[in-house]
């Protein structure tokens, strides 16, 4: 054989072949040596995840420690956006699963895209049999996690609910405000009431779990943990059993609206919010769907509206106490001054009515019988200015400082305001009609409560509060003292006066639907006429009237008479305040 | 068999072969012992091993020269079964590639690689020179009809393999530097042809390729993971079996394709570097044989396989560093596979046999 390698050709294919190794030794040198640390780096990332671990929320007792608010464990449904793979597929399985559109996971996603490494929630709270199907089709579902999170629980649903609040995720303003507080997204957060007044005490500090995952981001072993500082509990000066009766006070009532406002008139503690109709702050706690969000804020009713704070209302006859005081402070009557009632008051060419003519009446009694004449002459000779100015005294027209947000002030009108706000001059007739509580007067239950409590407990002005100590995490108690706002508000004699009056009122008068047995109450009633309907009755009461230990103040709206709808609650309340002491029973007795 | 077989026998390529696959069935275990069954991998890998060492026998004693005469049935064989695999086949990961056979099953595209070695390296040494057309056709088609079934299957990467055994082969039997650039040209013309008939996932992988962070969860996942695996080894590694990405399942297919993730994590470069040199030894020597073979014939063959071994190295080493796009071939002697196994050990049989039976001059 005459055969000749090609050894040039030969060569040039090893060259070749050189060449290339030489090509992956570079390229390995690369990634691995200069590049190595970052690649070691990135695959630590790979293998270790961070979990949150959700400190629970304080408890929120009443005031003999029984919870109203608590939380209970529950499975939460989130995704890792960074693990998402073969999204559409995964989201679509997952959608199915939870009966929840796909666009609504993506929002939620999209709205967490500033923090891809955090589980974005997706479903709060499910059910064993959602839990279950995810675990079961874990391989199906790559980057879907259940987060094991405790999640608000409000034993007495609607009860309260006003005074309470509700939680629901941070919205974007308030993560951006509060982001070196330690909030991030998907946290809750107290929106309303004691939760809102409260947050700061009731959270906790989150812990972290960092766990070496797989592939699939399926948790293999813990590497270290940060335990949840759970959030310390608080308790409230609300009495549970009290509140409920108020509530189904006012359910009895037959009406749809009102609030009633029990406070303590040595404290200033609040022992009773409630307000008709109400809502469950659970509803929140798991995300608001939103058909029951459009429900809520559509409701004519406004039934998120505490009708105890934020909103005012004419005070009607309520607001004779404030007339009565100022006469008696400015001397213009005594305990036995007489009146002449004929059943109307006339004022020029003006006539104010009363219910019926009731002859000559002494002082005690026009504020018994709620006399209109008596205090149409008392309030045409105080004048609007003084009206105003022993209204606002008494704490009506004027914020009362409670915890809670959204308190509205209400108004008092005055001849100097009404010439600024109007642009009318004050007639003498306005006078006349304040005098009533009738007019542009509005307060709203709480300062009627304030102003009834200022009145038992003999001229201090106390700031309503809701918290009555902190339970901090060494199970010592931090106690809220009372807040006193103003002393000395009135004269001994005008006490005097005043007590005995509302006392008659209750007991032989106009209140008397509000009579318990065995206790002495004092108070008064009120059927304020407004445009929007039937009168608003009111009745604001304290009890016993020899040391007085609670104050209610019961407000229907369009509830018609005082005596007839708001003083049968205010009994309730009362009641349930003050338990006959318990018989002995005919068993026990030999 | 006689003595001075023996002593002709290539000792370094012998040891190299060894340590390849003794070296690689560690790395094999450490890639699948989180598996279900960590061992059933190993025993498989030794079964493989002795079937291929058999074969590897049989290929270095049957003379070459023998062989080459039986190439127009062996051709009909491999186009008989490259056909077959359209009919018979067993899908695995949206593609055709396997044949069952009893409780095994073959990978026909495999065995195509070295039969198409022989009937190649046969017909281009019926040749004296290739300078016409008449010529050149023929040979077309003797590697394109395979080609074009193998890419049918899809298998890509063998196709690619192929093409390029053919390349080396057709310049080493002296086709004129003209021609091989006309037919570079024409293959340059066919590509947006090609890229016609890959599949939708094959397309993807390679538009990775080019810009992996397009689809960081999809397809650019394995190409992002397994360069973390390799770069995060380091110089020195994570220690054997005590790589990350590699027990987390991070990389997908970490036993088969993506096997030298493990190498880079678990041993580092220094590790890379040893297993590379293991691989240049075993290419330096079956240079030389090829060189050193006593006719075109041997020579031819010789090529072939190295060309075959280097491929097969550098895309898939490569893809593994993100210098070449992912395609499913196996690292020669380590990736979990039996039929590559097999098949690469009937390879060096081959070239065990040009290599005994090279010009006694050189002594």
């Amino acid at each position: 054989m005459d055969y000749i390698p090609p050894t040039r050709r030969l060569r040039v294919l090893n060259a070749i072949i050189a060449v290339l190794i030489g090509v992956l030794v570079v390229r390995l040198w690369q990634i691995q040596v200069l590049q190595g640390a970052r690649y070691l780096q990135q695959s630590e990332e790979n293998r270790v995840r961070d979990y949150t671990i959700t400190a629970p929320r304080g408890v929120i007792y009443d005031r003999r420690g029984r919870p109203l608010v608590s939380s209970r464990p529950s499975f939460t449904v989130a995704v890792l956006p960074l693990e998402l793979r073969r999204k559409e597929e995964v989201l679509a399985n997952l959608s199915a699963i939870l009966d929840l559109p796909v666009e609504e996971i993506l929002s939620r996603i999209a709205a967490n895209r500033e923090r891809p490494f955090e589980p974005v929630r997706v479903r709060r709270d499910v059910g064993p049999r959602v839990v279950t199907m995810i675990e079961e089709n874990r391989l199906d579902l790559p980057g879907v996690i259940i987060l094991a999170e405790p999640v608000r629980h409000y034993l007495y649903r609607s009860l309260a609910a006003h005074a309470l609040g509700y939680v629901t995720e941070i919205n974007e303003a308030e993560l951006a405000a509060r982001r070196d507080q330690g909030y991030k997204s998907g946290d809750l957060i107290g929106k309303a009431g004691v939760e809102r007044a409260y947050e700061s005490v009731l959270r906790g500090v989150d812990g972290r779990l960092r766990m070496e995952v797989d592939a699939l981001g399926r948790p293999l072993r813990e590497i270290a943990r940060v335990p949840a500082i759970p959030g310390r509990s608080i308790v409230l000066t609300l009495d549970l059993d009290l509140q409920r009766a108020a509530s189904e006070g006012l359910r009895a009532s037959g009406q749809k609206s009102g609030a009633v406002v029990a406070i303590d008139p040595r404290t200033g503690g609040i022992l009773v919010m409630e307000s008709m109709p109400g809502y469950d702050p659970n509803l929140f706690a798991t995300g608001i769907s939103a058909g029951d969000w459009q429900r809520l804020t559509t409701d004519r009713l406004r039934p998120m509206l505490s009708r105890a704070i934020s909103a005012s209302f004419e005070p009607g006859s309520v607001f004779k106490i404030v007339t009565a005081t100022a006469a008696l402070e400015e001397g213009m009557v005594t305990r036995s001054s007489t009146f002449y009632a004929p059943g109307y008051f006339r004022l020029g060419a003006w006539v104010f009515r009363d219910l019926r003519a009731w002859g000559t009446v002494s002082f005690i009694q026009g504020i018994q019988h709620s006399i209109n004449v008596v205090f149409y002459t008392l309030g045409y000779r105080l004048g609007g200015e003084t009206l105003a100015a022993q209204a606002k005294r008494m704490g009506l027209g004027q914020l009362t400082g409670i915890e809670l947000s959204g308190e509205v002030a209400g108004t008092i009108p005055s001849p100097s305001t009404k010439q600024a706000l109007v642009g009318e001059a004050w007639y003498p007739g306005d006078s006349v009609n304040m005098s009533i509580g009738q007019g542009a007067v509005t307060v709203t239950p709480l300062q009627v409560a304030r102003m009834m409590a200022s009145i038992a407990n003999n001229g201090t002005l106390l700031r309503p509060h809701l918290l009555r100590h902190i339970i901090e995490r060494d199970h010592t108690r931090t106690p809220v003292g009372p807040a006193v706002q103003r002393e000395g508000l009135y004269r001994a004699q005008t006490l005097a006066v005043l007590q005995e009056g509302l006392l008659a009122a209750a007991e032989r008068g106009t209140g008397r639907a509000s009579a318990v047995r065995g206790l002495t109450i004092a108070g008064k009633t009120g059927s304020a006429e407004n445009p929007r309907g039937k009168p608003h009755a009111w009745f604001a009461g304290y009890a016993p009237v020899e040391a007085p230990r609670v104050v209610v103040v019961a407000f229907v709206e369009h509830g018609f008479r005082g005596g007839l709808s708001a003083a049968p609650i205010v009994r309730r309340v009362l009641e349930a305040a003050f338990p006959p002491p318990p018989q002995p029973s005919p068993e026990a007795s030999p | 068999m006689n003595p001075r077989a023996l002593r002709y026998l290539d000792w370094v390529l012998v040891v190299s072969t060894l340590c390849l696959i003794i070296g690689g069935a560690v790395i094999l275990y450490s890639a699948t012992r989180t598996f279900s069954h960590p061992w059933a991998f190993i025993r498989i890998r030794a079964v493989h091993a002795l079937a291929g060492t058999l074969l590897l026998v049989v290929f270095a004693a049957v003379d070459y020269r023998t062989l080459a005469r039986a190439w127009r049935p062996l051709l009909v064989i491999t186009l008989l079964l490259l056909a077959g695999v359209d009919v018979l086949g067993r899908t695995a990961q949206g593609a055709q590639r396997w044949i069952p056979l009893g409780p095994f099953s073959f990978q026909p595209s495999e065995l195509a690689k070295l039969l198409l070695i022989v009937t190649l390296a046969t017909h281009l040494d019926g040749h004296r020179e290739i300078t016409s057309w008449r010529q050149i056709v023929p040979l077309l088609a003797h590697a394109g009809i395979p080609i074009f079934l193998i890419v049918q299957q899809p298998d890509l990467g063998t196709a690619m393999v192929v093409a390029a055994i053919f390349t080396a082969m057709l310049f080493a039997a002296g086709a004129p530097l003209r021609a091989m650039a006309g037919l570079g040209a024409a293959a340059a013309a066919a590509a947006p042809l090609l890229w016609q008939m890959l599949h939708d996932y094959q397309r993807k992988r390679l538009i990775v390729f080019i810009d992996p962070g397009i689809d960081p969860q999809g397809a650019g996942y394995a190409l992002i993971q397994s360069k973390i695996a390799v770069g995060s080894g380091q110089l020195f590694g994570k220690g054997l079996l005590q790589g990350t990405q590699n027990l987390l399942h991070f990389i997908p297919e970490q036993h088969t394709d993506f096997i030298f993730t493990v190498v880079g994590e678990e041993l580092g470069f220094l590790g890379a570097i040893v297993m590379l040199t293991l691989f240049a030894l075993w290419l330096w020597r079956a240079g030389t044989i090829a060189t050193q073979a006593k006719d075109r014939l041997g020579m031819l063959m010789s090529v072939g396989v190295v060309t075959m071994i280097a491929f097969h190295l550098f895309v898939n080493v490569g893809m593994t560093v993100g210098l070449m796009p992912i395609t499913g071939i196996p690292l020669p002697f380590i990736s979990h596979g039996g039929s590559a196994l097999v098949v690469m050990l009937a390879a060096c049989g081959l070239l065990i046999n040009v290599g005994i039976r090279r010009k006694k001059i050189l002594f």
